[in-house]
């Protein structure tokens, strides 16, 4: 039982990560109908503005923090000028391709400035963790946790309660009937590319002091959660959460109860299992019927 | 005589080329050329400027003692860019230059087996440091390697273990790429060897996020001490860290990763107290202390095996050649396997037949932060 519960705790805490940047998938396929490749640089960028704040400077760690999510911020501001933009009339094809370019250009940009060797960023707590019985809990997986329910209440109340959110739903639902009812398009569009920046690069933020700092953080993490996107449904808030979650906690229980080597190929398996008898994902709708 | 528009050009030419003819063959033969591939570009760019600087420091040094055949050494450095494509273009460039007499190839075991080929077609004495122990073994006279093999990590983690330490029970944890799976290999067969089978040989996938089921597998084991052979510092910091986290304590024996500079800043206290298997140990000998204090003067960094191993490989060659008395690519090879008893900054140079120069490896403990020798542990066999 006490083997359980850690791997659960810990299965959970890094299906929280995927889980923020499916998030940040989700919502830039709801609003533009294109799969932003450099979804996980967004995470690995602001872990390195954070070091460069915080560890480079030594300023406060809040103020670091809040900075670099500023930084962020600004990217999705550049980041839709610069690759979504000018491609928005174009099929989706030339778009993924920029973004798969933008990736690139990130991880190689940062890699000329801090070079290859990865970066310690500290905690935001001295307490690494706390032993509540048999089961150890890391401090910083349990800010992970807290902050994606926090964000799950967040995301709800945004797009069900507030006037921007169901702007940004009627554009993510149908463009041209939202632009007939004076929402502006391009606007709100450049809104969900900079939320889903910071969501990422907040991802990127948490997760760094666990993970350390290094350019492969982000594509690595990226894989998994575009995995969580597929099981929880494409384009479904609730369904990147729970595709998340679930893939953490599979991966962690497979690799503890079957096989340490093939930990990555149980999230992967359970990906395939979907894409043969459930396409659309937990969550998602048939094509057919989003008709 | 009347001097044509032709003449006129034709003297134009031969006087503008004239001087650098003059210069360039006058160059020519001046010094004698050692070509080295290095990663001066790439994500080993960083080690690949020590491994340049400890060369450059041995050439010094050479040169400073009357040179090699009375010429001033000169080392000519192209860039692999840390990739297999890399050092085999690399080394075709440096091989199309007829006056380089030896090379250096790399640290990296892909990258010498990438550029192999090429090396027995040239027929010239190349110096390596990767530690793949079939590099040596596999026909290709030309290939001296200046690092102990990775026969000889398993053995001494296993040694030390068992005789030192005093422990039997064993977890041995390793990647499951090919230098992981080798080296779990070699220690599984040198701990069957001493009649301590491990009780757990687990493997895992590089670039793993998290380390808590492999921390429960060694914990539920009873394991009373770890082996590992880690290939990226970033896993062996997250594992370092969750297991003293989940609370296992047993000594830790690892390959060379676990005292590298990057692990021990990445895992800091967690690797407190752990031993691991150092082909450079600052302290292990007085040609080890000589380097050290050079190295240190003249670069400013802690000094490693990136770079000891290509000081070592340039003296040892320029010494071979002299004692050759010749260039010739034969009588340069029977020097170097000749070598017995050679104090290096890595260790005392024993050449086999094989072409690897060192047969043993030191054993260095992390006290609080602080990488100390222990003891060398050399096989003759």
């Amino acid at each position: 039982m006490d083997l359980f519960l850690q791997l659960l705790f810990t299965g959970i805490g890094i299906g929280a990560v995927y889980a923020l940047v499916a998030l940040g998938f989700v919502l830039i396929f709801r609003a533009t109908n294109v799969v932003n490749f450099a979804q996980g640089e967004f995470s690995m960028v602001a872990a390195y503005l954070m070091v460069y704040f915080a560890v480079d400077l030594g300023w406060p760690y809040w103020l670091s923090f809040l900075l670099a999510l500023a930084g962020m911020a600004l990217l999705g501001v550049i980041f839709n000028l610069g690759v979504y933009y000018p491609l928005r009339h174009r099929s989706y094809l030339p778009v993924i391709i920029a973004t798969i370019g933008a990736s690139i250009l990130l991880a190689n940009s940062v890699l000329a400035i801090y070079g290859p060797q990865p970066q310690v960023l500290p905690g935001w707590f001295e307490t690494p963790g706390i032993q509540l019985g048999p089961v150890y809990l890391d401090s910083q997986y349990l800010l992970i946790i807290g902050v994606t329910i926090l964000l799950v209440i967040f995301n709800f109340w945004f797009f069900e309660k507030t006037l921007l959110g169901k702007k940004l739903q009627a554009t993510s639902q149908d463009k041209e009937m939202a632009s007939l009812l004076g929402i502006s398009v391009s606007t709100m569009i450049m809104i969900t590319f900079i939320y889903s920046a910071v969501l990422g690069g907040l991802a990127g933020l948490l997760v760094a002091p666990v993970l350390f700092v290094s350019i492969q953080m982000g594509s690595t993490i990226a894989l998994k959660a575009f995995a969580a996107t597929i099981i929880g449904g494409f384009g479904d808030v609730t369904g990147a959460i729970i595709g998340g979650l679930a893939l953490g906690v599979i991966e962690t229980f497979g690799a503890a109860y079957i096989s340490v080597p093939y930990k990555d190929g149980f999230a992967f398996l359970v990906l395939i299992a979907f894409l043969i008898f459930r396409p659309q994902g937990i969550f998602g709708e048939r094509v057919a019927e989003k008709a | 005589m009347k001097l044509t528009r032709r003449d006129f050009a034709a003297g134009i030419v031969a006087g503008i080329a004239a001087p650098h003819i003059i210069s360039s063959a006058r160059a020519q033969g001046a010094t004698l050329k050692i070509g080295m591939c290095a990663p001066v570009t790439g994500p080993a760019a960083e080690s690949g400027g020590y491994a340049v600087k400890g060369a450059k420091l041995a050439l010094e040094a050479v040169n400073k003692a009357g040179g090699i055949l009375g010429k001033q050494g000169e080392l000519i450095v192209e860039d692999d860019q840390t990739t297999n494509p890399g050092i085999v273009l690399a080394f075709s460039k440096l091989a199309a230059n007829a006056e380089i007499v030896g090379f250096l190839g790399s640290i990296r075991s892909t990258q010498v087996h990438a550029m192999a080929p090429d090396v027995i077609k040239l027929g010239k004495p190349v110096m390596i440091g990767g530690t793949d122990p079939n590099l040596t073994h596999m026909g290709n006279k030309w290939l001296f390697r200046f690092r102990p093999n990775d026969s000889y990590s398993g053995r001494v983690i296993a040694e030390y273990g068992v005789s030192t330490l005093g422990k039997k029970k064993w977890a041995v944890l390793h990647s499951t790429d090919a230098f992981g799976t080798a080296g779990g290999k070699a220690l599984t067969a040198a701990l069957e060897k001493l009649g301590a089978p491990p009780v757990l040989d687990q493997g895992y996938a590089n670039q793993s996020q998290d380390f808590t089921p492999v921390v429960l597998a060694i914990k539920q084991s009873g394991a009373d001490i770890l082996g590992s052979y880690f290939t990226f510092e970033n896993d062996l910091g997250i594992f370092a860290r969750q297991l003293r986290q989940l609370g296992v304590n047993i000594p830790w024996v690892g390959s060379p990763s676990i005292v590298n500079i990057t692990a021990l800043k990445l895992a800091g206290p967690a690797l407190y107290n752990t031993y691991g298997v150092a082909d450079y140990a600052e302290d292990s000998s007085e040609g080890s202390k000589a380097f050290g204090k050079l190295y240190r003067d003249a670069v400013k960094v802690a000094p490693d095996n990136q770079s000891s191993w290509t000081y070592d490989a340039i003296t040892v060659l320029s010494a071979a050649i002299n004692k050759a008395g010749s260039t010739d690519p034969d009588k340069i090879r029977d020097a170097i396997l000749a070598i017995k008893k050679f104090p290096g900054a890595e260790g005392e140079y024993n050449f086999d037949q094989n072409g690897d120069g060192l047969h043993g490896y030191n054993i260095v403990k992390n006290d609080k932060g602080n990488i100390t020798f222990d003891k060398h542990i050399e096989f003759n066999d």
